[in-house]
């Protein structure tokens, strides 16, 4: 099915996030937080980690404990994971190292000659496997992907401390360009914060309304654990809002780009170009439609040997000079 | 006095500040070659980041372009976000910073429905790299936001040939151009020579 885009629904849409913060912070417990004590998740328990949850919080998730990547791989193909909403990785730095033990014992490349891992070919393939991996969960399958990483604090050039993902190869890079939303997950006087905001010394990433630094509601006396299912509702909703909101800009942006490329192509010569600079400019512009459909004229113009005139604002013949 | 003044220009001389220890005469002589406006040819990086964006605007435009060239993986991401935009686009302000008017200039690598994209080559692969906000002491974002006011965002695509990473800026994200130029304008002062280069070769005639 194909949809114009200022139509599109966004009810379903399934998002990326990254959630990181030193150790004891409470990252699984968050990444559990689907409003159904975990019903709704599936925990890929790379470092056991899940035993330090409040069972409470956990009492309805599904775990995926597994000895090697192949196992992880399999499990996914299972009942429980398909039905599954959210899926976790906890860690993505984990998952890595559980990579690097799958290319070394099937990947001949991922060997040197002395049988030692080759880094330079091995992140390669690491990467490869890994990029394939969450394509299957977020697009084949349609999930929420919830990476978490341990924070790896560092210094700058300065001396202050900074913080940035544990995990081997480029992955900590990469990461964030196919995720919605990063946060920081830290706590300060007694209360836990989801830091979105980005700066050189956290990296973080919020989008459709979801920013800035949102307290993380208590746990205690049984609160319901629900922070990722109101940030996921929050965000579906704003979507909405945006895409109705600019519906008109981009309907407009599509009609003048679609027709001056029409115009642009029946240029033939200085009073065709003219004539076509003319109809652009009393346009209502949308956008950077006008600078665009500038230069979309000016590169046919070159391509017919007219050069822009600046002191009469028309095209002429050969060389304006 | 109305003076040009480009990313190049302000990049080069915040080189001088952000550069590896021990590379601080070379970054400083490489801006004073700027500053002088003498043409230098590319080095090996930023030839190899001609090539690349060579690539990407091939694969782009539709041209068929085998998966064995080098560097196709990164370029072909690059492209998929970037086609039907226009290239290399001329774009150009006047910015008054304390009384005095500056010429800011530039060309875009593409212009897509109001963003601004800029395509950047790194030629050591990301596994060894830090990238988190790497542009950010950049002053293309913080320039050309200025000259298009109708976009909306500025984008960097970084590849390594293999990965693509994006860096966006918005008008609340990027230090505003002119604070630059203030710092860029203080700092000449008190260099009495480098400051009349300046006003000698980078003059509006």
């Amino acid at each position: 099915m194909i949809q114009e885009g200022y139509k599109l629904d966004f009810s379903n849409q399934t998002f990326g996030v990254i959630l990181y913060g030193q150790p004891g912070v409470g990252k699984t417990t968050l990444a559990m937080s689907d409003g159904n004590n975990g019903a709704d998740t599936l925990l890929i328990d790379l470092e056991h980690g899940i035993g330090r949850t409040n069972p409470l919080h956990r009492m309805n998730c599904k775990v995926l404990s597994a000895a090697n990547y192949q196992e992880v791989k399999k499990d996914l193909e299972t009942p429980e994971a398909k039905a599954a909403k959210n899926i976790v990785i906890d860690t993505a730095g984990a998952l890595v190292e559980y990579l690097k033990q799958w290319a070394m014992e099937t990947q001949p490349g991922a060997k040197d000659r002395n049988g030692n891992w080759n880094g330079l070919k091995g992140f390669g393939i690491v990467k490869t496997e890994m990029d394939s991996f969450v394509n299957q969960i977020k697009t084949v399958m349609n999930k929420n992907i919830i990476f978490i990483f341990h924070a790896d604090e560092k210094v700058d050039r300065d001396g202050n401390p900074i913080q940035r993902l544990r995990c081997e190869g480029s992955f900590r890079n990469t990461v964030w360009t196919g995720i919605d939303f990063g946060a920081l997950i830290q706590r300060q006087g007694g209360k836990r914060y989801a830091n979105f905001i980005p700066d050189d010394d956290n990296p973080a990433k919020g989008c459709h309304g979801i920013e800035g630094k949102i307290e993380i509601p208590d746990l205690s006396a049984g609160k319901k654990n629900d922070f990722l299912a109101w940030l996921f509702d929050t965000a579906r909703a704003n979507m909405q809002k945006e895409n109705d909101a600019v519906a008109d800009v981009i309907k407009g942006y599509n009609k003048i780009m679609e027709d001056v490329k029409g115009m642009v192509e029946g240029v033939t010569d200085a009073d065709t170009a003219n004539a076509c600079l003319k109809a652009i400019g009393s346009m209502d512009h949308v956008l950077t439609s006008k600078k665009e459909c500038g230069k979309m004229l000016n590169d046919k113009c070159k391509t017919l040997g007219l050069t822009y005139q600046k002191a009469s604002g028309s095209y002429v013949a050969g060389d304006a000079k | 006095m109305k003076t040009r003044i480009t990313k190049t220009l302000l990049d080069s001389w915040n080189y001088m500040f952000d550069c590896a220890e021990g590379f601080e005469q070379e970054a400083r002589d490489e801006f004073i070659t700027t500053l002088k406006r003498e043409p230098t040819p590319p080095n090996e990086a930023q030839q190899a980041g001609l090539d690349f964006e060579k690539l990407v605007m091939r694969i782009a435009q539709g041209e068929d372009v085998t998966r064995l060239e080098k560097g196709y993986n990164g370029a072909k991401q690059i492209a998929d976000i970037v086609r039907g935009g226009q290239w290399q686009v001329h774009v150009d302000t006047d910015v008054e910073v304390d009384g005095r008017i500056f010429w800011l200039h530039g060309f875009i690598d593409v212009l897509k429905a109001g963003v601004i994209y800029d395509v950047k080559f790194k030629t050591k692969s990301f596994s060894n790299l830090d990238l988190w906000h790497c542009y950010r002491h950049s002053s293309q974002h913080s320039a050309y936001l200025k000259c298009v006011p109708e976009a909306y965002e500025f984008v960097y695509l970084i590849s390594d040939g293999n990965d693509l990473y994006t860096e966006a800026y918005t008008r609340q994200t990027a230090e505003p151009i002119e604070n630059i130029i203030r710092n860029f304008m203080n700092w000449l002062k008190g260099e009495p020579e480098l400051l009349k280069i300046y006003e000698e070769r980078w003059i509006v005639e």
